[in-house]
């Protein structure tokens, strides 16, 4: 399941770089997220839950940064597994920053999203409607983040 | 482990659910059964409305209209000569879900209750103008059935509350049918609609199935094509407009845009199985 999609952020790209890296934020803005802790300068891992209809989920990620190119790209592999169950989603994420005519960020994300187990069986296409809404939220959060806190 | 309780009136089911906030309403269990087994859903508690008298079969109101008990087979909805006319795509629906053995366990309380973006009878019931009955902990409420899904597998239905009837209005002599597109017999659909011709036969109203979290339905658009329905531009600007409100997803059973191209045809083709004046015409 591939999922991609662009914003722009009214602050300068060195500004959105720095947060874009920084944990403490992230928690903050993308949905369902629990924690995030450092693992070590190119790892993180994460606690994140997701509910679809009848169906809760609560994934233990890990996001490895696979490279990384400051201040514009970040291309990272996230994996996890769902505590004792058997699903194990895992998804390799491209990230790109690029300033706008205006001072501004256009931030643009990929991420070839894959999922087995229980959740597999449940059907992606709701799953991508799902994420595209939590994409929606995490932007709004970001975006109100960065434009307020200025 | 899963417990299941047995309460025999609604007000103790509800009283079951405030309880155990992680219990769950279970009514013929053929959708919630195969999830549980598929480790898709748990609940420490199942509260099963079985024992509850009252909610099950179709009976006619002083008024006219029709209630189904949320208990209600879908075997028996199927069978039903209480759905006549305008409500025959109600019938239609229920005698398309699955297959024997599913229709004659699950209900339609259970079904609409799960609200299933492809399954049968939240278009037949968007169609029929139905209003859903709910009793939860603060009493009960009705919800019209186009305010009832709000999101994927979201709905009205709060935690703690249940569906407890389906309410139609009292049938016209009118026709009505449902149709569904399914890669083979007894699945679920990769497209729907539900249609009903008005009581003056020069109107419709239409509701698309399993092409966005809910069923699709335009009042306005409908409106616009009373007494327009032998005009082919009309019909398509119809069909054109239910386009612009669906939002399908990629799935095995077909692709938004593999759904999308499906809306037009269907209403087409179920128009002239409805109005077979207009083949002639």
């Amino acid at each position: 399941m591939k999922i991609a999609g662009e914003f722009q952020v009214d602050a300068p790209q060195d500004r959105v770089w720095d947060k874009v890296r920084d944990p403490e934020l992230m928690v903050q803005c993308i949905p369902g997220c629990e924690s995030i802790e450092q693992i070590d300068p190119m790892a993180y891992r994460a606690k994140v839950s997701v509910k679809v209809g009848p169906i809760s989920a609560r994934f233990n990620l890990v996001v490895t940064v696979l490279s990384e190119e400051a201040p514009h790209t970040v291309i990272s592999r996230t994996s996890g597994e769902e505590g004792t169950r058997a699903s194990v989603v895992s998804s390799d994420n491209v990230l790109r920053l690029e300033p706008t005519e205006t001072g501004g960020t256009k931030v643009s994300y990929e991420a070839d999203v894959s999922m087995t187990g229980r959740l597999g069986k449940f059907g992606l296409g709701i799953f991508r409607k799902k994420a595209d809404q939590l994409a929606d939220v995490f932007v709004e959060t970001f975006r109100h983040k960065l434009e307020v806190a200025a | 482990m899963t417990q299941v309780l047995f309460p025999d009136t609604l007000d103790q089911a509800v009283a079951l659910l405030a309880d155990h906030p992680e219990a769950r309403p279970i009514a013929g269990g053929a959708t919630l059964v195969a999830m549980r087994n598929a480790g898709l859903v748990d609940s420490s508690h199942l509260i099963s409305l079985d024992r509850i008298a009252g909610l099950r079969g179709i009976e006619r109101l002083a008024d006219g209209r029709l209630r189904v008990g949320a208990m209600t087979r879908h075997a028996d909805t199927a069978g039903s000569d209480l759905l006549t006319g305008s409500l025959m795509v109600v019938r239609k629906a229920a005698g398309m879900i699955a297959n024997k053995v599913v229709r004659n366990m699950g209900t339609m309380g259970g079904s609409v209750a799960n609200a299933d973006p492809a399954a049968d009878y939240l278009p037949a019931l968007a169609c029929a103008d139905a209003v859903l009955s709910f009793l939860g902990p603060e009493g009960a409420r009705d919800v019209p059935i186009l305010d009832y899904v709000q999101d994927w597998y979201e709905t009205a239905l709060e935690p703690g509350e249940i569906l407890t009837a389906i309410t139609l209005p009292a049938p016209e002599a009118a026709a009505s049918t449902y149709r569904k597109i399914a890669r083979v017999s007894g699945d679920y659909a990769t497209a729907s609609c539900a249609m009903a011709l008005t009581a003056d036969g020069q109107g419709l109203r239409v509701a698309i199935g399993a092409c966005g979290p809910g069923p699709i339905r335009d009042r306005d658009a409908e409106a616009a094509l009373h007494g327009h329905l032998h005009d082919a531009g009309a019909v398509a600007e119809f069909a054109a407009a239910l386009v612009a409100l669906a939002d399908p997803v990629d799935d095995v059973r077909g692709s938004a845009e593999y759904r999308l191209a499906l809306i037009p045809r269907l209403i087409t083709l179920v128009l002239a199985e409805l109005n077979p004046v207009m083949e002639a015409a």
